[in-house]
């Protein structure tokens, strides 16, 4: 069980107030807020052995390298990947897509194709459309429904022997939807010789994820979502996989061998981190796993899941509120939603006068907002320092902004 | 009146609402008070980039002065891109090019007018100062 109250005390930043009322933080779904632990371990690195990692024959660089390194167990060991070096680090998941869409579609055939779904993060689409170009790949989007789920008729029509790439979020960042991945993994496996690929920027914070009981074969995820900092994130992929794409990112630490003319590169994970990494942002990142797992996933996804719960029967008493999210038993804890008549800027604005931090906009998703005819919402989403005080009072500076704004 | 006496004006105005929500019910009452606005110039020619809503923003040059009719699909970006349009209307180019007044500074409006490169108010203020800058050439 999470104790909110309790747990509030672990991040600082809930002692501010925003113009004069308590901060009601509601905008996890774009960054997470970070513990004490957090903080205070990259502050230690600075204060007491920072040195750049690898090769540094000397007392602070082993410990810097040690620390590092160990932060790759830490999230193998999160994720339960079947190895360490499975663990790539990158500054997000959208330096995460990139990097696979680079390496993966370099060696597909033109006229191969991708799978994407209508409701995929900018992320998760751009990379794919900037590589389909270049090597003159098809891409393809299924379909999600009225109720904002995925539409498996529709994905199961669109698998082909041409299919070679399936990526799709794993938990909606607007409509929480949290498509079955073992059941689109199993109609990938048996009707293509595809990867697929999860977007887990919103999943891997909120659920307790197990790629080997999953069965995919890349999941990227997002270390500022998650409680760490920004400028690092992890892609998982499976070791056979890895050892077989090319690196796209070229540079110092990622080599075996370099000659004038040629160069050979180091194994995985090394092959694919070149340039000095944010090692300091991973050891955060590996205090922020360690805070997660000790409340342990479980209480994690059990406490969005409640806060889910709660905050959809709540919103659902506002007239006029119109709410993208999915009626599907589990999803996750992200609403985002439109008024009638009033503009999503505008109430995101006044709910800031009331303290409540929202986020206006098309969230990185367009496409799906444009196919709603929609130019933006405002979205809430919940976390593991958010309790349904929280939603009480989003809901009440929302009936207020309405008076305000008609 | 010039671009400062204005300035000061609202200046004055809008210190005396010393909340944010206050200060957005008064762009909010700007909004609605302002003349209508032609649908048909609701398009992208006119069209402000930068902003979270959709701002438009129409020049019109009438005895070398400028005058600016805007719009906004949201209340409060409406109200202030009328009272960014009331502060340059019924100026010389020349003198709007000139004018070097910090409005984010002056108006103290909180997060609608923080001095980001990429914020809407910043954009308001670049695309006045870009037709005027044309219009003095």
């Amino acid at each position: 069980m999470i104790k909110v109250s309790d747990l509030k005390k672990d991040f600082p930043i809930f002692d501010r107030e925003i113009n004069g009322k308590r901060l009601t933080y509601l905008d996890s779904g774009a960054t997470s807020q970070k513990p004490n632990s957090v903080i205070n371990e990259m502050t230690n690195v600075y204060t007491n052995m920072n040195a750049n990692v690898h090769r540094g024959t000397y007392v602070l660089s082993s410990e810097t390298t040690a620390k590092y390194e160990e932060v790759r167990d830490k999230l193998k060991n999160f994720i339960n990947a079947y190895s360490s070096d499975e663990i790539i680090f990158a500054k997000g998941c959208t330096e995460g897509f990139n990097f696979l869409a680079n390496s993966i579609c370099k060696d597909l055939n033109a006229g191969d194709e991708i799978i994407l779904s209508e409701i995929e993060h900018h992320a998760n689409i751009i990379p794919w459309q900037m590589a389909a170009a270049k090597y003159n790949l098809k891409i393809n989007y299924v379909n999600v429904s009225e109720s904002f789920e995925l539409d498996f008729d529709h994905l199961e029509s669109l698998l082909n022997k041409n299919t070679k790439v399936v990526s799709i979020v794993g938990e909606s960042n607007i409509s929480g939807m949290l498509p079955d991945i073992k059941k689109i993994n199993s109609l990938v496996k048996d009707k293509t010789d595809a990867v697929y690929i999860v977007d887990g920027a919103q999943l891997v914070p909120h659920r307790k994820i197990d790629v080997q009981d999953l069965g995919i074969d890349f999941l990227c995820v997002s270390g500022h979502k998650m409680l760490g900092p920004t400028g690092i994130g992890v892609v998982w992929g499976r070791k056979e996989l890895l050892e077989n794409l090319d690196p796209v990112y070229g540079g110092g630490d990622m080599i075996e061998e370099v000659f004038y003319d040629t160069a050979t590169w180091a194994p995985i994970p090394h092959k694919f981190e070149a340039g000095t990494p944010p090692y300091v942002e991973a050891i955060g990142l590996g205090a922020a796993v360690d805070y997660l797992s000790n409340l342990d996933m479980n209480n994690v996804q059990k406490h969005s899941d409640d806060l889910r719960e709660y905050a959809k029967n709540k919103l659902g008493n506002i007239d006029g509120l119109n709410i993208i999210h999915t009626n599907s038993k589990l999803a996750g804890c992200t609403f985002a939603m439109s008024l009638d008549g009033i503009h999503a800027a505008d109430v995101s604005l006044m709910l800031d006068t009331f303290g409540v931090a929202v986020r206006a906009g098309h969230h990185c998703v367009q496409p799906f907002h444009r196919k709603l005819n929609l130019d933006s919402t405002f979205r809430a989403t919940g976390y593991i320092y958010n309790d349904e005080e929280d939603f009480d009072i989003l809901y009440n500076a929302l009936e207020e902004s309405i008076k305000l704004l008609t | 009146m010039s671009i400062q006496e204005k300035v000061e004006e609202y200046k004055q105005t809008l210190a005396l609402f010393p909340n944010p929500q206050e200060k957005y019910q008064y762009l909010i009452e700007q909004a609605k008070k302002s003349e209508d606005f032609p649908t048909e110039l609701r398009i992208d020619e006119f069209k402000v980039n930068g902003c979270q809503s959709q701002v438009w923003l129409v020049p019109e040059e009438k005895d070398n002065k400028l005058y600016f009719k805007s719009d906004s699909d949201a209340l409060i970006a409406k109200g202030l891109v009328t009272l960014i349009s009331s502060i340059y209307s019924d100026e010389a180019p020349k003198d709007i090019v000139n004018s070097e007044i910090d409005l984010m500074e002056e108006f103290e409006l909180g997060v609608i007018l923080s001095p980001a490169r990429r914020n809407g108010a910043f954009s308001m203020l670049k695309t006045i100062k870009e037709f005027s800058q044309k219009l003095a050439n």
